[in-house]
């Protein structure tokens, strides 16, 4: 019995030992995501006592979880709306981190059949329901797969408000609503006639951004183009800080800002601050 | 005592969130077809109607099946297969949800996009195949053990009366198997209702009544499917939230409305 109270309060008084590091948790875009899990990670080797839980779920359920209070730092791909805004001034920061563009991506199998750059009337056409068909574009004939993203998620605020004229605005030619980044990715990699909005940072081989054409002028989604701001879908990347969180998150937004933390907002494939 | 008390909390609590919203729009958004939260439509009627073709498929295939491998395990095979059958039964029941929804993605929909020359193998047709693998170990061990209850006197009785394989089945077994078989539905029609993260992954998720009602072959959505999506970032106390509630709410009211259904046709076996 005596035995057994001791090993009960040893383990405890480890347990106790153990809470001496602080954990917080980030929580919101899956744009902003790889740049602060990779950053926390960096930051844990010289800051060991702080661990940083970072998860997705879209820049409006960053927004919510930080009003709430569920997390303590919160990442959003897109400007806050008004009613966030009012439940969040006061208490919340907003700190850009980085920007990047919103790529409109199309299929291996689109890309090489010709659709190499599209003007915004024709995405927004395609999002309407109004063009069908690859071939009215030029490219092969195969039915247009249109993949629309969450309400929530600021990578759709922002490409609706560029396309479709407001950042809710209703996508009637949408063929499948898809969630995080990672899923639309998949979503247009596995098939042959697809179109999606994708953060630049995740084009690969199989997931292809077209031209965007401005004024006569195809605009590739690369950095340079958000940096010389001709690329027309891009945004800032935003941490949300609250008032109230503790100095050793208040260190690591300040670590995302130094150049140790824009080198990795550059390796991921985003625009630096400066 | 308590199931039925904890049963009544979680209803109260489910109207209790969900209240702002059915004194705003009524009993009927049901069937309002539009959802589109920052245009403050709240319409249930495309979930409904998914949710519930989703489980009509789910409960067609994985009823008959699941009964016909009790029926085949426990009549039909040596008493040594019965063992492997039931373990392999097992194990599948204890995969989780999440896994039937990668499969599905990684394997049925392709497979549904070439069979039948379809725009995306998203749809409800894909939802209710996942859902009947999953609700298929539930329906077949829980009638394998109704089957296996039954002593084995009936079966001999049966065969001195002279009664034909089929007959013995139908008219002496499957009556008397019932009231387990139909635990099994009931829990299999449970599953079906409530499963979000596989359907999720399969569904579409795009809010739009089929067109026509009984095309389940283009991307719908189911009311865990949207509860699933939008849960996250609607704010707490906020319509979206009391709306979202509201689907919670239907799906409860139906899992109980359902099971009561078939607790009172005992009373007609």
């Amino acid at each position: 019995m005596i035995k057994r109270s001791i090993i009960l309060v040893a383990m405890m008084c480890v347990g106790i030992s153990a809470q001496a590091s602080e954990r917080i948790s980030a929580v919101g875009s899956t744009t902003v995501l790889p740049v602060i899990s990779q950053a926390a990670e960096a930051y844990h080797k010289t800051h060991p006592d702080l661990t940083i839980t970072v998860s997705g779920g879209g820049s409006g359920v960053g927004v919510a979880s930080v009003i709430q209070g569920t997390a303590q730092l919160g990442m959003a791909s897109r400007e806050t709306s008004s009613e966030e805004q009012a439940k969040l001034d006061g208490h919340v920061d907003n700190i850009v981190i980085a920007s990047d563009a919103v790529a409109v991506v199309v299929s291996k199998a689109v890309y090489e059949s010709g659709i190499h750059q599209l003007s915004i009337a024709q995405i927004a056409a395609i999002y309407h329901g109004k063009i069908k068909n690859w071939k009215e574009l030029g490219g092969l004939d195969k039915r247009v797969l249109v993949i629309d993203k969450e309400a929530s998620r600021g990578t759709r605020h922002v490409f609706a408000k560029a396309v479709l004229g407001s950042a809710h605005a209703r996508a009637e030619g949408a063929s499948i609503v898809s969630g995080s980044n990672n899923e639309e990715q998949m979503i247009v990699s596995r098939s042959d006639n697809a179109i999606g909005m994708l953060s630049n940072a995740w084009l690969n081989d199989k997931v292809r951004g077209v031209d965007v054409v401005v004024s006569g002028t195809a605009i590739a989604p690369t950095i340079e183009h958000v940096r010389d701001g001709s690329y027309p879908i891009a945004r800032g990347l935003h941490v949300l800080l609250p008032h109230s969180a503790s100095t050793a998150t208040k260190d690591f937004v300040k670590f995302l800002l130094s150049e140790q933390g824009q080198a990795i907002v550059k390796q991921v494939g985003y625009l630096p601050v400066h | 005592m308590v199931a039925v008390a904890s049963m009544i909390i979680l209803l109260w609590f489910l109207w209790d969130a969900s209240s702002a919203y059915w004194y705003q729009f009524g009993i009927s958004s049901v069937w309002a077809a539009e959802w589109y939260p920052y245009e403050s439509l709240y319409g249930l009627l495309p979930a409904i109607i998914g949710t519930t073709w989703a489980m009509i498929i789910a409960m067609l295939i994985a009823v008959p099946c699941g009964l016909a491998a009790a029926i085949v395990s426990s009549e039909i095979f040596p008493t040594a297969w019965q063992g492997w059958m039931r373990l392999g039964m097992e194990m599948l029941a204890g995969i989780p949800s999440v896994v039937y929804g990668l499969i599905g993605l990684w394997v049925l929909l392709p497979w549904l996009q070439n069979s039948l020359d379809l725009l995306t193998g998203h749809n409800l047709l894909a939802a209710g195949m996942i859902l009947s693998l999953m609700i298929l170990p539930t329906m077949m061990v829980m009638s394998q053990d109704a089957l296996r209850l039954i002593p084995i006197e009936q079966r001999e009785a049966a065969m001195n009366m002279g009664m034909h394989w089929n007959q013995r089945l139908l008219r002496v077994l499957l009556p008397q198997a019932w009231p387990g078989i139909r635990s099994g539905i009931l829990l299999g029609l449970g599953r079906a209702l409530g499963e979000t993260m596989a359907v999720m992954l399969v569904v579409g998720s795009l809010d739009r009544v089929p067109d026509p009602i009984y095309n389940i072959l283009e991307p719908a959505q189911t009311l865990t499917s949207r509860i699933g999506r939008e849960m996250g970032e609607a704010a707490f106390g906020s319509m979206h939230f009391s709306a979202l509630m509201a689907c919670g709410l239907v799906l409860a009211v139906t899992a109980i409305c359902l099971s009561l259904l078939a607790q009172r046709k005992r009373s007609f076996v």
